[in-house]
């Protein structure tokens, strides 16, 4: 992955989602991880983007998060966003490629919170 | 003009900064954490050597050493006999070595350095939020020798000039904090900061949600930022029958950005974006541009006799949307700035 292309996908992903919302949200960093344990995937650290949002535009907004999953090549098992506990932060938007020792993690949780911090926008269980 | 400048805390930012050593007439740095915290984040915790090298290096070349230890909360432990001795035991060795003022928020502190250390100047700190005469007085009963006032006052002129009228110490201005005016968090945050950044236990904290909540009202409302108290380098000389002691918030940052300031308010001019110069939020320089030069002449035109009923008024409101745009694109070839009239209005 050529940093250019991080860029250009930080840069287009923001700009599509003020459009949707109609607010300056930004994108303060967008970062493509590995874990130790085995998980892979993207995360973006959001300012200015509110759990009502992902509520009223969740539909509109997954088919973006996918679309950067797309352009990055990264085929996430879990997308979720994670809140400030208590409050209407997002703090970022996270894709995940998840390993064997996570996924049980995510799969025995239910609903949109399964954790106080994490709103879960897709989940792929497997077969 | 004497101008109070914030440094990182190690020694090779302080040989940084002093290449402006004319422009500067104090350093000012947290110490460390293990005895009395500081009311913001820090990037070092320089230990008793280092605060005394350093004090020597600042000294050599004509300019003064002040350590911030203004914890806002120290959880009642400055009251324990264990607490007082290990804060006595800490300020005694930061006045043996030289240290020109010591910055505290804790009135029992004031009166504890004015009592003890006859050496060092003892500065009541911002976060003592010192709004009004009647609290000035009260802190230069206390032993007080310089007081600064506490920002959200910094556009209420009658204020001000209460305050200048009913004491005899010095007065300092913070110019660039670009807190919310009237925060609802100021005191909570800078409660947690004192912990997070005081002596153990210190909170293992994620998120910090009064940060992220302080963007989120201004990406919502970017009136916000241009309601926050800060003071332009042009307009200081409206303060100046208050005050000509300035200083400068923003020991987080590089010393490039630092110094940049101390331009800026040294000349008491700067062309550019006024998002450059304020301390805080620093992630939102690069959301908003806003020309410094575009506010020439507000404060004297409309801040200076603001009655602060917004909604009785609205000048900021329209003002923020006529001279404010948004960045996009960054770091591609669509980069850009756009009107903030392209986004809709949430408040």
């Amino acid at each position: 992955m050529i940093t250019s292309e991080l860029l250009k996908n930080r840069a287009g992903f923001e700009e599509k989602l003020r459009k949707l919302i109609g607010r300056p949200i930004l994108l303060i960093e967008l970062d493509i991880f590995a874990l130790p344990c085995g998980c892979t995937g993207i995360t973006t650290n959001m300012r200015g983007l509110e759990v009502d949002d992902l509520e009223v535009f969740e539909p509109q907004m997954l088919a973006l998060v996918k679309e950067m999953a797309v352009n990055l090549d990264v085929k996430p098992s879990v997308i979720f966003a994670r809140i400030v506990p208590g409050s209407s932060i997002v703090a970022s938007l996270n894709w995940r490629v998840l390993c064997s020792r996570c996924y049980p993690d995510f799969a025995r949780g239910e609903g949109k919170t399964p954790r106080p911090d994490l709103y879960m926008l897709q989940f792929e269980r497997r077969k | 003009m004497k101008l109070f400048v914030p440094s990182p805390g190690h020694i090779n930012s302080l040989k940084e900064l002093l290449t402006e050593k004319d422009k500067i007439y104090s350093i000012f740095m947290a110490g460390s954490p293990d005895y009395i915290g500081t009311g913001r984040s820090n990037l070092a915790s320089p230990q008793l050597e280092d605060i005394a090298a350093q004090t020597e290096y600042a000294h050599k070349r004509g300019v003064k050493m002040e350590m911030v230890l203004n914890s806002s909360c120290m959880g009642g432990r400055q009251l324990t006999p264990e607490g007082f001795r290990i804060n006595h035991w800490y300020i005694e060795q930061l006045a043996n070595m030289g240290v020109d003022s010591i910055v505290v928020a804790d009135p029992y502190l004031v009166e504890t350095i004015a009592r003890d250390f006859d050496d060092v100047m003892v500065v009541v700190s911002v976060l003592a939020f010192v709004d009004s005469p009647q609290k000035a007085e009260m802190f230069v009963d206390l032993g007080a020798d310089s007081i600064v006032i506490d920002s959200n006052v910094n556009r209420h002129f009658d204020v001000l000039h209460a305050i200048r009228d009913s004491v005899d110490c010095e007065l300092k201005l913070l110019v660039n904090e670009g807190c919310l005016y009237r925060c609802p968090f100021r005191y909570a945050h800078f409660n947690f900061f004192s912990h997070a950044f005081g002596p153990e236990p210190r909170p293992n904290v994620l998120d910090d949600y009064y940060y992220f909540k302080c963007l989120e009202l201004r990406i919502d409302d970017p009136q916000q930022i241009i309601k926050s108290p800060w003071i332009r380098p042009e307009d200081l000389k409206l303060y100046r029958d208050i005050t000509d002691v300035y200083k400068i918030g923003g020991r987080t940052h590089f010393v490039d950005w630092i110094l940049n300031c101390v331009n800026a308010y040294y000349g008491e001019s700067y062309d550019g974006n006024l998002m450059d110069l304020l301390d805080c939020p620093k992630e939102l320089k690069d959301l908003f541009y806003i020309p410094n030069k575009s506010l020439d002449g507000v404060l004297a035109k409309q801040w200076m006799n603001c009655k602060k009923v917004c909604i009785k008024c609205g000048y900021c409101k329209a003002f923020t949307k006529k001279v404010t745009q948004v960045y996009s694109g960054g770091g591609t070839e669509l980069a850009a700035l756009t009107s903030l009239d392209t986004f809709t209005e949430k408040s």
